[in-house]
């Protein structure tokens, strides 16, 4: 058995600063890379009459890929001493920051790789700043290329600190920042004489000083419901504890609920009951009382519990091909809630390699852009702050059938106080657009309340209709209470622009007849 | 937590996020050491009773050895098990003499569509890993295929935080993969430790032993004196051997499970 738990690395960098050379490197430096793989690369090289490029490990496969997908992924597992290591994205896909986030995202640590040369570039920035955003805190800087400015200390220095002021602006402050050449192998298992300037880790040094980061300790209890299994007269629910840890015996509240339970056994098939389960554990938890509570629900203990959040403020990164747009709704998932939410509103646009606000109010959020901006849930959800605990403070935006873009949640906001309920006054005078009267509640997700003057229903009964287009289920079933009383007509419509619902009226007053079965006074 | 704990957990979660996402669901069981321990954490994942049918692609090729392994098993589990096999194509003397790729192609995926077409299946788990085989390695955990069964693996959406993708079009199946972050050490140093029984052509006889299982004649045992479970980790921490080096549809021509895998072989 290994000493210690695998730890999982994404290498990220601008393009040609030395990634495929690096892993070569990092391969051959821990005897992971076969003999037979390295004579080959050297007959290429030779054939080539190029010098020996570990690059060319990465390169071949590169071309061979141009036509199929064949990479050799064994190799994205190496050793050191201490334990083993994945490299979670190898190089050369098209998408390539799609991947470069997935693999981020699923990371314990992260090697930002700059050309000692050429200094930080638009990508060093973009993806330090995806690192950031993706909660990644264990990064180590590794200067590459030093070979080619002659291993000079003035050099290193200048590059070690444009990049560290760089990392300090999106909040992260890297462990090490190493001068390495990928290529000849300066202090990448083993210091270099060539930087005798230089006291600090080598990069494998560096990774081994970092540590895996799947167990988050000393965190509330979050247990978010994932499923409930019934059978032999009992109901389980299933879940992982997201952190803290969960005891039988234990009282505990559900959130957004509110509804509170006594644990009465955490169990695991094949195993006697657990005293208790960790952040970590997938368990099944059963209670003393019979609850109905749904997927979603996060179980919490007394005290400690998540808000139930109805207005989410957030850093998103956008990697959707349409923008991301103001006042359009979409799904958002955070742990194991699914909610419709409306963006009501972008803040600040932010090139996401310069860190530059390039709008603030904003009507869209392009590819690859990053953004501030607050959602207005349909229905509350538990979340907490990423800040407070990051299991519960990250969610992903869904558009169509597939996640298009993440955040993690800068502010929460609970239910609105009472008394705060929206009046929306029907009067005769009315904005009115081109196809017609319109009102828009489609960002009001908190209660709603109809005031309607007799200079209304006049203008409906002139042969007017008026659109309202909705956000809740609540406001259709006020409509359709004002419609019944008024005696108005109405139509509702679910579709691609949201959910529509028409008035009107057909007639004059007196006439008694049913259309769309409301009765018309 | 170790290591071991948190590749289970990781498995665990994916099974049940699946379940509760997608209707109609199936395994594929291959009778092999890694559909075997996918098929443990599935019993683990709801508490003993796998709610779904387990499938198994018989090309009548199988080694009589895991026939007996898998309908022993089957029943000793109670789980329900699908044997499917695409008749026609064994009739017309399907064979890996005719070609090994129409031969893949004809028995193992043609046979697994028209179940699909036939039950409907929306969701299929699949016991990959990534460091087994070249194109594996580039798989999410949900991957999506088309209604021909195709793969984009150029343009795949992100997949991060364990917010999976798990709402498709109508007309695409889902490939689900918990064992993705799983490597073949790992398999075995589980089935060790949760003492799951293996099919024994694993297991070394006469100085030879199967490290992946297939179709009789184009699978190949390797020279291997490793007889039991603790002797085969012995042996993978230190061999040099691929493990599907005994696989002759690999090394048949350049990138020939590449393209069988876009057609949708597992």
């Amino acid at each position: 058995m290994s000493g210690q738990d695998t730890l999982r690395i994404v290498i990220a960098g601008h393009v040609d600063h030395g990634k495929s050379t690096l892993i070569g490197r990092l391969f051959y430096d821990t005897g992971s890379l076969p003999e037979e793989r390295y004579r080959e690369i050297e007959r290429t090289c030779r054939e080539q009459g190029r010098p020996f490029e570990f690059a060319y490990l990465m390169d071949a496969l590169e071309e061979e890929r141009e036509h199929n997908i064949t990479i050799d992924t064994a190799q994205t597992f190496f050793k050191t001493s201490l334990r083993p290591y994945i490299i979670i994205d190898a190089p050369g896909h098209k998408e390539f920051l799609k991947n470069m986030i997935t693999g981020a995202a699923a990371a314990d640590a992260a090697i930002l790789l700059v050309d000692g040369a050429e200094g930080v570039r638009e990508q060093t920035r973009r993806h330090a700043y995806m690192l950031s955003l993706l909660g990644l805190r264990q990064v180590v800087v590794a200067v590459n290329k030093l070979d080619l400015v002659g291993f000079r200390r003035d050099r290193f220095e200048e590059v070690e600190e444009e990049i560290r002021g760089f990392l300090l602006s999106v909040g992260i402050v890297p462990a090490h920042v190493v001068p390495i050449s990928a290529r000849e192998g300066d202090n990448i298992a083993t210091s270099s004489e060539r930087t005798a300037w230089y006291s600090g880790l080598t990069l494998l040094g560096a990774l081994d000083s970092f540590f895996p980061t799947r167990d988050i300790a000393g965190l509330p209890l979050r247990f978010p419901v994932q499923d409930i299994y019934v059978g032999d007269g009992k109901r389980v629910y299933a879940g992982r504890v997201e952190s803290g840890s969960l005891r039988a015996g234990s009282r505990a509240v559900f959130s957004p609920s509110g509804k509170k339970a006594v644990v009465r056994s955490v169990e695991k098939w094949k195993q006697p009951a657990l005293p208790e389960a960790h952040a970590g554990e997938c368990v099944g938890v059963t209670f003393t009382e019979e609850l109905f509570v749904e997927r979603g629900e996060v179980l919490s203990e007394e005290g400690e519990a998540p808000l139930a959040v109805r207005e989410i403020s957030a850093s998103l990164f956008w990697l959707g091909n349409e923008p991301l747009r103001l006042s359009s709704r979409y799904v958002l998932k955070l742990a194991t809630s699914e909610v419709e939410a409306v963006l009501s509103a972008i803040t600040e646009r932010i090139d996401s390699s310069t860190l530059e606000v390039t709008e603030r109010h904003a009507n869209r959020v392009e590819n690859l852009e990053v953004a501030n901006v607050t959602f207005t849930l349909l229905h509350p959800i538990a979340a907490d702050t990423f800040k407070e605990n990051p299991r519960l403070g990250r969610f992903v935006v869904e558009v169509g059938e597939f996640v298009a873009g993440g955040g993690i949640v800068r502010e929460v906001r609970s239910d609105r106080p009472g008394g705060a309920t929206r009046v929306v006054r029907l009067t005769a005078m009315m904005n009115t657009e081109p196809d017609g009267n319109f009102i828009d509640l489609s960002r009001e997700a908190g209660p709603v309340e109809f005031e309607v003057s007799p200079g209304f229903v006049a203008r409906l009964g002139e042969g007017e209709k008026v659109a309202i287009r909705l956000c809740t289920a609540d406001q259709l079933e006020r409509i359709s209470r004002l419609a019944f009383g008024y005696g108005l007509g109405m139509t509702f419509r679910r579709g691609s622009e949201g959910n529509r619902v028409v008035l009107f009226r057909e007639g004059p007053v007196s006439q008694a007849a049913t259309e769309e079965g409301f009765p018309v006074i | 937590m170790d290591h071991l704990d948190a590749l289970e957990n990781e498995s665990i979660y994916i099974f049940r996020e699946a379940q509760r996402k997608f209707k109609d669901l199936a395994m594929l069981w291959s009778i092999g050491k890694d559909s075997t321990t996918l098929l443990w954490l599935a019993r683990k994942a709801f508490f003993g009773k796998v709610p779904f049918p387990l499938v198994h692609i018989d090309t009548g090729f199988k080694h009589p050895m895991m026939i007996e392994y898998r309908d022993r098993m089957a029943k000793e589990w109670e789980v329900d098990l699908i044997v499917a096999r695409n008749e026609e194509a064994i009739r017309s003397g399907a064979s890996p003499e005719k070609g090994r790729f129409a031969c893949c192609n004809a028995l193992k995926t043609q046979g697994l569509q028209q179940l699909l077409d036939r039950r409907g299946f929306k969701g299929i788990f699949l016991g990959i890993r990534r460091d087994e085989e070249g194109s594996r390695a580039k798989e999410r955990i949900f991957s999506p295929r088309d209604k021909n069964f195709e793969w984009n693996y150029k343009d795949q959406p992100p997949e991060l935080w364990d917010q999976f993708n798990t709402s498709f079009r109508p007309d695409t199946h889902v490939r689900i993969h918990p064992l993705l972050s799983w490597t073949e050490l790992d398999i075995w140093e589980y089935i060790r430790r949760e003492e799951i029984p293996v099919c024994s052509l694993y297991l070394s006889k006469d100085g030879k032993r199967y490290r992946s299982l297939g179709c009789v004649p184009c699978n190949f045992p390797l020279a291997s004196g490793a007889s039991t479970v603790d002797e085969i980790i012995e042996e993978l921490k230190v061999t040099k051997t691929p493990e599907r080096a005994g696989r002759a549809q690999d090394h048949e021509a350049a990138y020939m499970m590449q393209k069988l895998r876009s057609l949708g072989y597992p």
